[in-house]
C-alpha cells in the first residue's frame, strides 16, 4: 500500500510538474501573440506527426534514454556523476577512431560489437578517472566530473582536429566512418537505428538487476545509508567503484551508439546529451521505466520544438527552456512532498 | 534572583523532571550536577522559555513568572552559554556580536558595539580585541566572546538583573584553557551575575561554586555547599548503593572461550590520542559492561572492535562480523526509506531463502519478517511497511531482533535503550540477557548506569580514552561513578588481595587517600 502511494506519487509529481511548466509555457507564447492550440498542434506535429516525425523523436529519445540511466545509476548509489557528458564524448571519439584512422579487418558485425564494447569501457574508464582522485586524493566526484567534462571537450576538440581530422577539409570535424562500423537502421528513410532499441534493452535489464538481484539491493541501501551498509558488511566501496564504471560505460555507449547510428562523425560543436541526461533521470524519479518515458518525451519535446520553430518561428531552444524548467519543477514537487513525508516523524521523536 | 518550585515536566509517559525547585542567587555560582539524562537540559529549557513545565512556578524577586519564549526569559535577564559556540569563525569579534544582536537593518555602528564590548570585557578584567578575527583567537577566547555576547543580549533586552547559564562550558577546553576560565566564571559572580554552572566534572565544581544542586532521573536529590565531599557528590549523582541488590559474582567459567580479546590497544588519530592501553576480554556467557561518560573514547572502542578503524598499537582478535547494535539505529543500523522486511534481511539477503545466484526471493523477505516481527513484538502495519513509518521503541526492537537472528555468538549494543521507553527499553535488556544465558559473549557499552549494573556480570570504566576495572560487582557505584568523572583516581588495586569482605560491606577503593 504504500509502496504503491510512493511509486504513484513519484508519477503524480512528474505529471504535475510536466503539467505545471507546459501551462507557463503556454502563457508565456500567448503574451508573445501564439495561440496555446496552434503551438500544442504544431508542437505535436513536429514530433510526431508522421511516421518520420515519430521515428525521428524516438532516435533523438536514444541517447537520452541511455545518458539518463548512466545518471540514474550513479545517483541511485548517491555517487554523483555529474560527468555523462565528457563520457559522452570519450566514448564517441574513441567509436569514430575505430571507424575511420583504426579501421580492423574482420566480419563486420563482430568488430562493429567490439568497438562498441571498447567504447563503453573508455567512457567508464573515464568515469573511474574521478572514483580514482575521491579515493586517494580525496576530490569530491561531483567536482571532478564536472571538471573532466572540459578535459574531455578540450582532448576531443584536439583529436577531431589532430590525428582525426578529415583531410578533405578545413572545417574541424573527422572523416565519415566506414560503412561496416554504422550500425543498421530499423526504419527504412529514417536514422532510428539499432543503438536505440539496444537502450531500450538496456533500460529494462538495467530496471530488473536493480529490483531483483542482492547487487541491486546493495547499491539501493548505499545510496540511501552508506553507514550502515558499511556496518551490516556490504561492499560499500565495491559498489561505489561498480555503479560509476556502469554510469561511465552507458554514456560512453550513448556516445558511440549516436556517431554510429546517426553522424557517422564528429564535429566540433558541442552535443550536450550528457548534461540533458541528469534533466531525463530527474523527470523520470531516477527509476529504469520512468527514464524510459522521460526521455521518449524529452526527445518529443526536442523535435516538436524544431517544428516549432519551423512554422512559426519560434526559437527551438525552447525546448532547452522547457527541459530546464521541467527539471526545476521535478525538484521543488520532490522536496515538498518529501517535506511532508518527514513531518509526522520530526513530531514522533 | 530567581526561584523555581515544584517544578515538573512529562514528556508522553516518561517523567522528565518531578517537583523540582532550585533558587539562584546574585553573585553567586550554582552548580547543577547530574548524568546525562538526568534531567539538566529539560530543566534549563524551562528556565529559559522554550519548554513550558505542566507544574510548579518561577518567580523572580517575589513575582511570579511566565516564561514562553527565549526573548521573553532574555527580558527578565536570564542568558545562556552552550556547549557548542554559535560563532562565525572568518567574522571579527565586533562582527559576531553583531550579527547576534542588530536585530533591524540599517548602519552598522561597529565603534559603538566595540565600546560596549569592551567595557563589559573590563569589568571582568578580560583582554578582547575587538576587531580580531575570530577564526584565530583560541578556543577559551571564542568561549570569552561567546559569553560577552550572552551579557550584551542581556543589557540589550533592558534588563539590570543579569543570570547566565553555562552548559558544560568546560566540555570543548583544554586543561589550561579550564584554568583560565575557572577565575573568569567567579568575575562574572564578583561582576554581579548570577551564574548556573552545568557540569558532571566534580573538581570543577569544587573549584568554581559556592553552591551545588544534583539531579538525578528528574528529581533534585540534594541542595548544599560546594565544599561537599567529591564522593558524597559522585554516590548522589548515580544513585545510592543500596538500591541495587548484589549480583552473582561472574557467572562465565574463567575456562569460557574468550570471543574478543584486546591487548594494549592506541588509537591515535590527527595525532590526537584517543584509547590508550586498552585491554578487554569478553568471554562467551558474560555481559561485560562498559561505563563511562559519553564521548570519552566509546565510539573509537566500537570501530576497532568492529574493524573499521585499525588500531595504531596492540592486539585485537574479534570475530567478523559481530552482531552489533550501535547508538544511532538510524543513522547506521536502518535504511529509512526501504521497507521493514527489507531492513530485516540485510544481515542475510546474500544467501537461501533470501536469494538464489544473486537474485532476489522477495517471499522469503515477508515470511522471515513476520517471523521475526511475531517473535520480537515488532509492532508494524505489514512487513512492506516503510522502517520510517515505526516508532522508535519499534525500530530498535527490529534493529535487536535483526542482530539477534540466527544465535550470534559475539554482540555489542551501544546506548541500547536510548529514547525507548520503560517497557521497550526491559524487553531490549532481557533480550541481552537471554542472549547471553545461551552463551553469547556481550560487550555493554552504554551510558545509562543503573540499566548497566543491572545486566552486567563485569563492569569497567572508560575515562578519557583509558579502561580501568572497577572491580564490580564487589565495589559499590559510587566508586564507578567517580572512576566515570575521573575525580579521583583509583589507588594501587592490581597489589591487593581479594577482598573477601567486599560483598557484606563493600569497600571504596581509594576512598582514603
Amino acid at each position: 500500500m504504500s509502496r504503491w502511494l510512493a511509486a504513484s506519487s513519484g508519477i503524480l509529481i512528474a505529471v504535475g510538474a510536466i503539467s505545471a511548466v507546459i501551462l507557463v509555457v503556454l502563457i508565456g507564447l500567448a503574451l508573445l501573440g501564439h495561440a496555446p492550440t496552434t503551438v500544442l498542434t504544431t508542437w505535436f506535429h513536429g514530433a510526431a506527426g508522421s511516421w518520420t516525425r515519430l521515428a525521428l523523436s524516438v532516435q533523438e529519445a536514444g541517447p537520452l534514454l541511455l545518458t539518463g540511466l548512466a545518471a540514474a545509476v550513479a545517483f541511485r548509489c548517491g555517487v554523483w556523476n555529474i560527468g555523462a557528458e565528457g563520457q559522452f564524448l570519450i566514448g564517441a571519439v574513441t567509436m569514430v577512431a575505430f571507424g575511420t584512422v583504426l579501421l580492423i579487418p574482420g566480419p563486420g558485425w563482430l568488430i562493429l560489437s567490439i568497438v562498441l564494447i571498447l567504447s563503453a569501457f573508455s567512457g567508464a574508464a573515464w568515469a573511474l578517472l574521478a572514483t580514482g582522485l575521491e579515493r586517494w586524493r580525496g576530490v569530491p566526484v561531483v567536482l571532478s566530473t564536472i571538471l573532466l567534462n572540459f578535459i574531455a571537450v578540450a582532448v576531443v576538440g584536439m583529436l577531431v582536429q589532430g590525428p582525426l581530422h578529415d583531410p578533405t577539409t578545413t572545417a574541424p570535424q573527422t572523416a565519415l566512418m566506414a560503412e561496416q562500423m554504422r550500425l543498421p537502421v530499423l526504419v527504412e528513410g529514417t536514422r532510428l537505428h539499432l543503438g536505440v532499441l539496444l537502450a531500450a534493452i538496456i533500460a529494462v535489464a538495467l530496471w530488473l538487476v536493480l529490483k531483483r538481484t542482492t547487487i541491486g539491493f546493495e547499491v539501493q541501501v548505499v545510496g540511501l545509508n552508506p553507514d550502515a551498509a558499511r556496518l551490516m558488511g556490504m561492499p560499500v566501496g565495491a559498489r561505489q567503484v561498480l555503479v560509476m564504471a556502469v554510469s561511465g560505460g552507458l554514456a560512453g555507449f550513448a556516445g558511440a551508439a549516436h556517431v554510429a547510428g546517426v553522424t557517422g562523425m564528429l564535429s566540433g560543436s558541442p552535443v550536450s546529451y550528457g548534461y540533458a541526461g541528469i534533466a531525463v533521470a530527474m523527470l523520470g524519479r531516477l527509476h529504469p521505466l520512468g527514464i524510459l518515458v522521460a526521455a521518449l518525451f524529452l526527445g518529443m519535446l526536442s523535435t516538436g520544438a524544431s517544428g516549432l520553430e519551423r512554422r512559426l518561428g519560434i526559437p527551438h531552444d525552447l525546448g532547452d527552456v522547457v527541459q530546464g524548467l521541467l527539471v526545476l519543477a521535478v525538484l521543488v514537487g520532490g522536496g515538498i512532498t518529501a517535506r511532508r513525508a518527514l513531518r509526522p516523524q520530526a513530531e514522533s521523536t | 534572583m530567581f526561584s523555581l518550585s515544584g517544578i515538573s515536566k512529562r514528556f508522553g509517559a516518561v517523567t522528565a523532571l518531578a517537583e523540582v525547585s532550585l533558587t539562584i542567587t546574585t553573585g553567586r555560582v550554582h552548580g547543577l550536577l547530574g548524568e546525562n539524562g538526568a534531567g539538566k537540559s529539560t530543566l534549563m529549557n524551562i528556565l529559559f522559555g522554550l519548554l513550558q513545565p505542566d507544574a510548579g512556578s518561577i518567580t523572580s524577586g517575589g513575582t511570579a513568572l511566565r516564561l514562553r519564549s527565549p526573548a521573553e526569559a532574555l527580558r527578565h535577564g536570564l542568558g545562556m552559554v552552550h556547549q557548542h559556540f554559535a560563532l562565525v569563525p572568518t567574522l571579527s569579534v565586533v562582527d559576531n556580536v553583531v550579527l547576534a544582536l542588530q536585530s533591524s537593518l540599517g548602519r552598522v555602528d561597529r565603534a559603538a558595539w566595540s565600546a560596549r564590548l569592551r567595557q563589559r570585557a573590563d569589568a571582568l578584567r578580560w583582554d578582547i580585541d575587538p576587531a580580531a578575527l575570530v577564526g584565530s583567537l583560541a578556543t577559551g577566547q571564542q568561549q570569552r566572546v561567546e559569553i560577552l555576547k550572552a551579557l550584551l543580549a542581556i543589557d540589550q533586552a533592558g534588563s539590570a538583573q543579569r543570570t547566565l547559564i553555562l552548559d558544560e562550558p568546560t566540555a570543548v577546553l583544554t586543561p589550561p584553557e579550564v584554568d583560565e576560565l575557572l577565575p573568569s566564571v567567579r568575575a562574572l559572580a564578583a561582576d554581579g551575575v548570577a551564574v548556573v554552572y552545568i557540569s558532571h566534572k566534580l573538581a570543577e565544581i569544587a573549584r568554581v561554586c559556592d553552591e551545588v544542586s544534583v539531579l538525578r532521573r528528574g528529581r533534585m536529590v540534594h541542595h548544599g555547599p560546594a565544599s561537599e565531599t567529591q564522593e558524597r557528590l559522585a554516590e548522589l549523582m548515580v544513585g545510592s548503593p543500596v538500591s541495587h541488590p548484589a549480583r552473582p559474582a561472574c557467572p562465565a567459567p574463567l575456562t569460557a572461550a574468550v570471543r574478543i580479546a584486546a591487548r594494549d590497544i592506541a588509537i591515535r588519530i590527527d595525532g590526537r590520542t584517543v584509547l590508550q592501553d586498552v585491554t578487554l576480554e569478553v568471554r562467551a556467557g558474560e555481559i561485560v559492561g562498559i561505563a563511562g561518560v559519553e564521548g570519552n573514547g566509546q565510539v573509537p572502542l566500537v570501530q576497532a572492535l568492529l574493524g573499521l578503524l585499525p588500531p595504531t598499537s596492540g592486539t585485537l582478535t574479534a570475530p567478523s562480523p559481530i552482531a552489533v547494535i550501535p547508538d544511532d539505529r538510524q543513522r547506521e543500523a536502518l535504511v529509512m526509506p526501504l521497507s521493514v522486511a527489507q531492513n530485516l534481511a540485510l544481515r542475510r539477503y546474500r544467501g537461501s531463502p533470501f536469494s538464489h545466484h544473486g537474485w532476489l526471493s522477495p517471499a522469503a523477505w515477508s515470511t522471515h519478517a513476520r517471523a521475526l516481527m511475531s517473535a520480537s513484538d515488532v509492532r508494524a502495519p505489514s512487513p512492506g511497511a516503510a522502517m520510517a513509518t515505526l516508532s522508535g521503541g519499534n525500530q530498535q526492537k527490529a534493529v535487536v531482533a535483526r542482530e539477534l537472528d540466527g544465535d550470534p555468538p559475539v554482540i555489542i549494543a551501544v546506548n541500547p535503550t536510548r529514547g525507548l521507553d520503560v517497557g521497550a527499553a526491559s524487553a531490549v535488556l532481557e533480550r541481552l540477557v537471554a542472549a547471553r544465558d545461551r552463551g553469547a559473549a556481550v560487550l555493554l557499552i552504554h551510558s545509562d548506569l543503573d540499566e548497566l549494573l543491572a545486566v552486567s556480570d563485569r563492569v569497567l570504566v572508560l575515562h578519557r580514552g583509558s579502561l580501568a576495572d572497577s572491580g564490580w560487582p564487589t565495589c559499590d557505584r559510587a566508586a564507578i561513578g567517580r572512576l566515570m568523572l575521573g575525580g579521583l583516581p583509583l589507588g594501587p588495586r592490581a597489589a591487593d588481595p581479594p577482598d573477601v569482605d567486599g560483598l557484606q560491606s563493600p569497600s571504596i577503593p581509594g576512598a582514603t587517600s
